[in-house]
């Protein structure tokens, strides 16, 4: 545990640090790809003074940080209102974990140290048959030599537009349960072959894209963990989603609640008993969440994790989430209903709506909260799995 | 401080098995008192255990899953204010008689003590729990704290049958009661410091109870889902059952991590967010127990079948400290306040 003097003089630290250096203007940006290069800037400027990557291991410069620090420099970085780190999350988060607890050696060494630098992931999980159901992913690759050659479809792959490598799952055989066919790879994306095509979202902006993969070769040198393992590798990636990067977002949240209280401000609501009940119901509900995340990341380090413990973190924020967006497009009033520019913000894009539209990405993405449930109810509650087969 | 709490809840666990439901209360508190557990939060200095409110909360949230009856948070609320009063002559005297099992409650609702115009007190205070057994009650009211016999001339003792069966609910009358028969405990800006610290606990301890009850009742209705059948398969295959109890756990976790989050940090913490979580942990056992007779279908109507008794109780704990409505919002305003 980190003693208060120490959280405090970090505060302070990165108040001034921040108050030098937060970007400006960044919600202006309008055109998608001077929004990218805004985000590789912030990063590197983060990753410079030691921000980046507090969850990382200590032997990471800027890593190795307590959850009480970390929970500082999350807290500072939305009261800041500075940009999330949108193009390097998964790079951070999804690759980062998958690398260190499965990677190999050189693996390690050749693509961690390069995210610091820039290299920017993307996710190739979901495809057009395989959603909910992502064990029945198809896109099929077939080891010829020391390579596997690769064809199929991807969907859903936050910023893969942008991305410079792809966490991809492959089916390597159709033999036995389908988790047993799936093999988990480490592609370029400017492999030839790779082709991508952003998707045009709800609310105007394009954070997710479909990959084509067309004869892409990879080498066998780049595979996660055994042929045929690569579904438990998967287990790695999407448990980070659903409990790491939450400690983050969670943070940041209760952080951004005082654009809560502007517009209760702004609209003259203060004395509205109503209004500040629902205002007082969701600061509880966001401190419960964080204080979920704060037990989740605790017990993770302890070695006393239980099945779906992360599955749990995931809804309790996704729907406080959609909570916190609904509570700001409604106390908005009009204003929130005319169209806004393309913004970047994720969930603090200072448009209640667009945060509204957004807050779908954590009820759906990384496993639908529906999913969560089912994890939920049939590995903790224990209650028993539905009957498998249905024929049409 | 950090504390380990697991061998507190396991012996609570061993004196009173969950399965054992309501178990009768002059037994039960009996064994309260035997296993010291109205020392535990006490400072060392007035013969107490010194351990934090929370290691109280530990024990109360495992009672609370086999409703028990025994009135142990009045009694630890009536001993803290006791102890925490900044100016009390006859303190040891009475931290002496309560931990040695005489039960002093105090009053978990609101009530109103004023001069009567004989020059004695008169007022109406609810919410004492199992009054019956309490030859004095610590009253809380008008800005003073007093202990009152309730055996002196102008006392009456009226009980409130509840449907919540696990404890009995009491109001205290006061006719033109001579002050000489009573103790002033603080008052003024005394009985404002004792006030908070009371409300520290009394959140906390409120809470323990609810989400205790609240576990043993989710797993109360697992498990019947799991066994009942109809179209040839359990219940709990259903998905629209199975995302219901999913919720409920996400619910109750959640509730849970602010409870023990607040828990450890609540000798300092402010009476707003006691009060707020207490209101977010009161409001998820309803919600569970609300569920709970939902899923059990028909059974769950019987008064045979235990799970009423939670939801009763779980009705109760929300009226207890201040509603749910006062504490949301009184979380907005304190947020406000704070987020310029």
């Amino acid at each position: 545990m980190t003693d208060i003097a120490t959280l405090e003089a970090l505060r302070a630290e990165l108040r001034s640090w921040l108050a030098a250096n937060t970007p400006q203007g960044w919600r202006a940006i309008t055109e998608h790809q001077a929004f990218a290069q805004s985000q590789r800037q912030w990063f590197l400027k983060l990753v410079g003074a030691g921000y980046a990557i507090p969850h990382w291991p200590k032997e990471w410069p800027g890593g190795g940080r307590s959850l009480a620090e970390q929970k500082v420099i999350y807290e500072e970085l939305a009261a800041a209102d500075a940009p999330r780190l949108l193009l390097s999350f998964v790079s951070t988060y999804h690759a980062a974990s998958t690398l260190i607890e499965c990677g190999t050696e050189a693996q390690k060494a050749r693509y961690l140290p390069a995210i610091l630098t820039g290299e920017t992931w993307c996710q190739g999980f979901s495809e057009p048959g395989a959603g909910s159901d992502l064990a029945a992913i198809r896109c099929k690759a077939e080891l010829r030599g020391d390579h596997y050659v690769i064809n199929g479809q991807k969907v859903w792959s936050t910023m893969a537009q942008y991305a410079d490598k792809c966490l991809l799952l492959v089916r390597t055989s159709s033999d036995g349960a389908k988790q047993a066919g799936i093999t988990f790879l480490l592609m370029d994306m400017k492999a030839p072959g790779v082709s991508v095509r952003p998707i045009s979202q709800i609310q105007g902006d394009e954070e997710f894209a479909e990959i084509f993969l067309d004869n892409v070769r990879v080498p066998v040198s780049e595979r996660v963990g055994e042929e045929g393992k690569g579904w438990a590798v998967a287990q790695t990636t999407l448990s980070s989603e659903r409990g790491l990067t939450l400690l983050e977002l969670a943070n940041r949240m209760k952080g951004a609640l005082g654009r809560v209280a502007t517009l209760i401000r702004d609209h003259g609501h203060e004395g509205d008993a109503g209004v500040l009940r629902d205002f007082g119901q969701l600061v509880t509900q966001v401190d419960a969440v964080c204080a979920t995340a704060d037990r989740f990341l605790e017990n993770r380090i302890a070695g006393i994790e239980r099945v779906g413990d992360a599955s749990i973190v995931k809804n309790a924020y996704s729907q406080a989430l959609r909570a916190y967006s609904a509570l700001g497009v409604r106390l908005g009033g009009m204003a929130e209903q005319v169209r806004a520019p393309i913004t970047f913000g994720d969930l603090n894009t200072g448009n209640w709506m667009a945060d509204f539209m957004n807050s779908y990405a954590w009820t759906i993405a990384g496993g639908s909260e529906e999913v969560q449930r089912n994890i939920i109810a049939e590995r903790m509650l224990e209650m028993p799995r539905e009957p498998k087969a249905w024929v049409q | 401080m950090m504390i380990d709490l697991s061998e507190l809840q396991d012996s609570t666990q061993k004196a009173f098995p969950a399965s054992d439901l309501m178990p009768p209360r002059d037994a039960c508190w009996k064994i309260v008192a035997e296993m010291g557990w109205l020392l535990v939060d006490l400072p060392e200095d007035l013969g107490g255990l010194g351990l934090p409110r929370e290691a109280a909360a530990a024990i109360l949230f495992e009672l609370g899953k086999g409703l028990n009856t025994a009135p142990l948070t009045p009694a630890l609320l009536a001993l803290r204010g006791i102890a925490a009063a900044p100016d009390f002559a006859a303190k040891t005297d009475w931290i002496e008689r309560i931990c040695g099992g005489e039960y002093v409650p105090l009053n978990m609702l609101r009530g109103t003590v004023h001069k009567a115009t004989k020059g004695g007190l008169s007022g109406a205070i609810t919410g004492l729990f199992e009054a019956d057994m309490a030859q004095h009650v610590l009253i809380g009211a008008s800005g003073a704290y007093r202990l009152i016999p309730t055996d002196a001339p102008g006392v009456t003792l009226t009980e409130r049958p509840l449907w919540d069966s696990s404890r009995r609910l009491f109001d205290l009358h006061l006719e033109d009661v001579s002050e000489a028969d009573t103790v002033l405990v603080a008052a003024g800006e005394d009985a404002a410091l004792l006030h908070d610290e009371i409300a520290r606990s009394a959140h906390l301890f409120v809470a323990a109870d609810s989400l205790g009850g609240a576990n043993a009742a989710l797993d109360m209705s697992v498990e019947y889902l799991k066994v009942r059948k109809q179209f040839d398969r359990p219940l709990a295959m259903f998905q629209a059952l199975k995302h219901r109890c999913a919720d409920l756990k996400i619910a109750l976790v959640t509730a849970e991590a602010l409870f023990w989050a607040r828990a450890s940090a609540a000798g300092s913490a402010l009476v707003v967010d006691l009060g707020a979580m207490k209101g977010l942990a009161t409001d998820t056992y309803r919600l569970v127990t609300e569920e709970a007779i939902q899923l059990h279908g028909g059974i769950g109507l019987t008064e045979e079948y235990p799970i009423h008794h939670y939801m009763k109780r779980a009705m109760l704990n929300l009226q207890l400290c201040g509603s749910l409505d006062h504490w949301r919002a009184a979380a907005g305003r304190d947020a406000l306040q704070r987020l310029r």
